[in-house]
């Protein structure tokens, strides 16, 4: 008889079982069953997504965040997730004072410039999202910020030392510096701050912060610009739009609003936080793009803080987009005037529009063209408006007590007699 | 002996295996044993809550609030022209300070340094107020003043830039800044504050907490006042609560009952907040107002100090329906005085 080989690992014998215990067949047919019930369940379930089910529960999340989550130094290099609905609400509104000299550069540069070349804020009126208490509740995401290269901040003055490195927050790590602040720049498309702060030789214990923050455009800049501005501030002249206030200076150039402050009132820090500010304005590139109908509001007359600009929805007509409009004197009366610049044949229809809905609402009558402007009058709940539209260019009064006055600034501005 | 008997056989050939070869593949076996144990003992995080696998319990504060006097008012206003003298006005029409601080006290103070502004511009809590309160608590007999605040941007420049480091270095405050090792898991009942990491540190030393805080306005919630200025015990991502900022804002007053808490109305920052940065955004009020209610300080503040209309506040009506402060500040045992 041949020895028997052992059993062992890699040369089983097979064989069959015949004896299977009545419990294990049991638990057979439950895991069976369970596996049937998974199954159906997927199934049912699977017919109707469910946007909750694979939710993040942010709070199971709390204890196995590091301290430092959240600190500059960990997040500045890369952007962080962005929280889920974080839009703030900001006013669509926003107020700024009489306009600053126009460079001579940008004179005149917006002829023919069209709706397409500017981007109108994510900034929806307030109400869009608590009803317009700020809070910011409900509000829809805001759209990832695209990475802008971080450029240390170098300014070549003497009397300045940088006290700190350049620091870079993106729209979504905002917050970080700026905290509560940071949605209402997010409302206005901010995409990238840089910051440094520089020391004062002259003044030990004295220091300048600069802030430049940049937007998606300069329209969005000024918004921001705007809705900070210090009405009673005294315009500077070496930016587009910028003030002067008793510790700093507040300015747009291009897409970035900036903001140079001193730390006290020390005439050295002073002078320099001038110089520094002086500084960036000539470094920084003009663009005024978009900014046409900002540019083209007369200033004589125009009442001190004013100009607002409406990124849509102006007057009630949604085809009327990024809107300035600011009020005047007219003798005793106070008018209030609005420009917008579009291509012609959008501004042709927003026209027609308007004059179809004042039409609804009240009575119009067309006016005698007036240096190559087409205008009608309108009289809707008891208030006049005097509207005009000339190429690519729709504006006029709105919302006048004294037709006449109206009439009489929309035909004088036509005529280049208001500038 | 036959070497059959005694041989180990590999799994795949089915040949025997050689003792030196079997004493190799266990060495390797055991080093790849330990090896997994130490790396798994270097990775484990004894702290680390995996949702569902282990209940969370967190930290808990306890309560430093005085009892209630039926003497003593709660609230104090007074007006001056500087900051020592007033608060030292406000302190004493609340009947002193050893009402509230008794010899060998550790005080924490909770400034609001969230920014690195300058004190100008009453974005962050004055340095002259900071040294006024250290000044009264030391005269009181305490022990030590802590003073700890978690600016999400460097620590070390907000305080530095809103000028407390200067007081922290003259005084000898024991300032605080915000390490990993500071924060510890807070467990609250809250509308929105559950589970959340929270600078603890200085609250394992202290046996007395004051908020000192100025009154100004805020983007999001309208006005960032003593409430809202336990906000910044906070740790981690905590800008996604400004989504739900006045349900937020309201637990505080849920988190933190605390010795008293000071509202530093003598310069307001009236527009622009929390930020500012302009002078133009504020406005002198000369006003101090302290009191052991939060709620009941900033409807003062919110209603006399920003002239706003108390209505729009949510997050003090959210507090004060919850029991956790009276809206009402005129009903609550006050006085109002001079410096």
């Amino acid at each position: 008889m041949a020895k028997e080989k052992p059993i062992r690992s890699g040369n089983r014998k097979e064989f069959v079982r015949t004896n299977v215990p009545a419990a294990e067949r049991v638990a057979g047919a439950v895991i069976l069953g369970l596996l049937v019930w998974i199954g159906l369940t997927i199934a049912i379930k699977g017919r109707k997504f469910d946007p909750n089910l694979y939710t993040v529960r942010a709070d199971s999340l709390a204890s196995t965040a590091a301290a430092v989550e959240g600190k500059s130094q960990t997040l500045a290099a890369e952007a962080p997730a962005p929280a889920a609905a974080e839009t703030p609400a900001v006013t669509a509104t926003v107020t700024a004072t009489a306009p600053a000299t126009m460079p001579a550069e940008t004179t005149g540069e917006a002829t023919g410039e069209t709706t397409g070349e500017t981007t109108s804020p994510a900034a929806t009126p307030a109400a869009a999202s608590d009803g317009g208490d700020g809070n910011g509740e409900a509000a829809p995401a805001a759209p990832a910020a695209p990475a802008l290269p971080s450029i240390p901040m170098e300014i070549a003055l003497p009397g300045i030392k940088p006290m700190s490195p350049t620091e870079f927050y993106n729209s979504d790590n905002l917050y970080e510096k700026i905290d509560g602040r940071a949605p209402a720049y997010q409302g206005f498309n901010v995409v990238q701050l840089r910051s440094r702060t520089f020391t004062v030789d002259a003044a030990p214990g004295s220091y300048v912060d600069v802030y430049e923050y940049r937007f998606d455009t300069p329209v969005d800049a000024f918004g921001m610009y705007a809705i900070e501005r210090d009405p009673k501030a005294a315009p500077i002249t070496f930016a587009p739009d910028g003030y002067s206030g008793e510790m700093g200076y507040f300015f747009r150039q291009g897409a970035v609003y900036v903001q140079v402050m001193a730390s006290d009132q020390k005439p050295e820090t002073l002078a320099l936080t001038k110089t520094i500010a002086e500084n960036r304005a000539k470094e920084l590139p003009v663009d005024d793009h978009g900014l046409a109908g900002r540019r083209r509001l007369p200033s004589d007359g125009m009442v001190e803080g004013s100009v607002t600009y409406v990124p849509e929805d102006a007057q009630g007509q949604s085809a009327f987009k990024d809107v300035f409009q600011a009020k005047y004197k007219a003798g005793t009366v106070e008018l209030p005037f609005f420009i917008m610049v579009a291509a012609p044949d959008d501004a042709a229809k927003a026209w027609q529009s308007f004059r179809d809905f004042c039409g609804q609402f009240g009575k119009t009558e067309p006016l005698p063209d007036v240096s190559g402007g087409k205008i009608f009058r309108a009289q809707v709940f008891g208030k006049w408006k005097v509207v005009y539209l000339r190429a690519g260019e729709l504006g006029g009064v709105v919302d006048a007590t004294d037709t006449d006055a109206a009439r009489a600034f929309v035909e004088k501005y036509l005529r280049g007699e208001i500038k | 002996m036959s070497s059959t008997n005694e041989a180990e056989f590999d799994p795949e050939t089915g040949d025997p295996v050689s003792r030196r070869e079997f004493l190799l593949r266990l060495g390797l076996t055991g080093a790849l044993i330990a090896g997994t144990g130490l790396a798994a003992r270097k990775l484990w995080q004894p702290k680390h809550f995996v949702p569902g696998f282990e209940k969370e319990v967190g930290l808990q504060l306890r309560s430093y609030a005085p009892e209630i006097s039926k003497v003593y008012p709660s609230l104090a206003i007074a007006h001056g022209t500087t900051h020592e003298l007033t608060i030292r006005a406000a302190f004493a029409a609340l009947g002193g300070v050893d009402r509230f601080i008794q010899k060998g006290d550790i005080v924490m103070i909770k400034p609001n340094v969230a920014f690195d502004r300058p004190p100008a511009l009453a974005a962050t809590t004055h340095p002259d107020a900071l040294r006024a309160v250290a000044k009264l608590m030391f005269e009181a007999g305490a022990a030590k003043v802590i003073v700890a605040d978690n600016p999400i941007n460097s620590p070390t420049g907000c305080f530095l830039k809103s000028g407390l480091t200067t007081v922290a270095s003259d005084m000898n405050l024991d300032l605080m800044y915000p390490e990993a090792s500071s924060f510890a898991p807070l467990q609250l009942q809250g509308e929105i504050l559950k589970h959340w990491t929270f600078f603890n540190a200085p609250f394992k030393k202290a046996n007395k907490v004051i908020g000192l805080a100025p009154c100004k306005d805020h983007n999001l919630c309208h006005a960032s006042m003593t409430t809202k200025n336990w906000y910044g015990l906070l740790g981690g991502r905590r800008n996604q609560f400004h989504q739900h900022i006045h349900s937020i804002v309201s637990d505080f007053a849920l988190m933190m009952k605390p010795t008293l808490v000071i509202l530093d109305g003598m310069n307001v920052l009236k527009s622009n907040g929390p930020t500012g940065g302009r002078l133009s955004d504020v406005k002198p009020m000369n006003t101090i107002v302290i009191g052991t209610d939060m709620v009941a300080v900033d409807a003062y503040g919110y209603s006399h100090l920003l002239e706003r209309d108390i209505a729009e506040l949510t997050y003090l009506h959210k507090a004060h329906d919850r029991g956790l402060g009276n809206i009402n500040w005129e009903d609550t045992l006050h006085k109002e005085v001079n410096a």
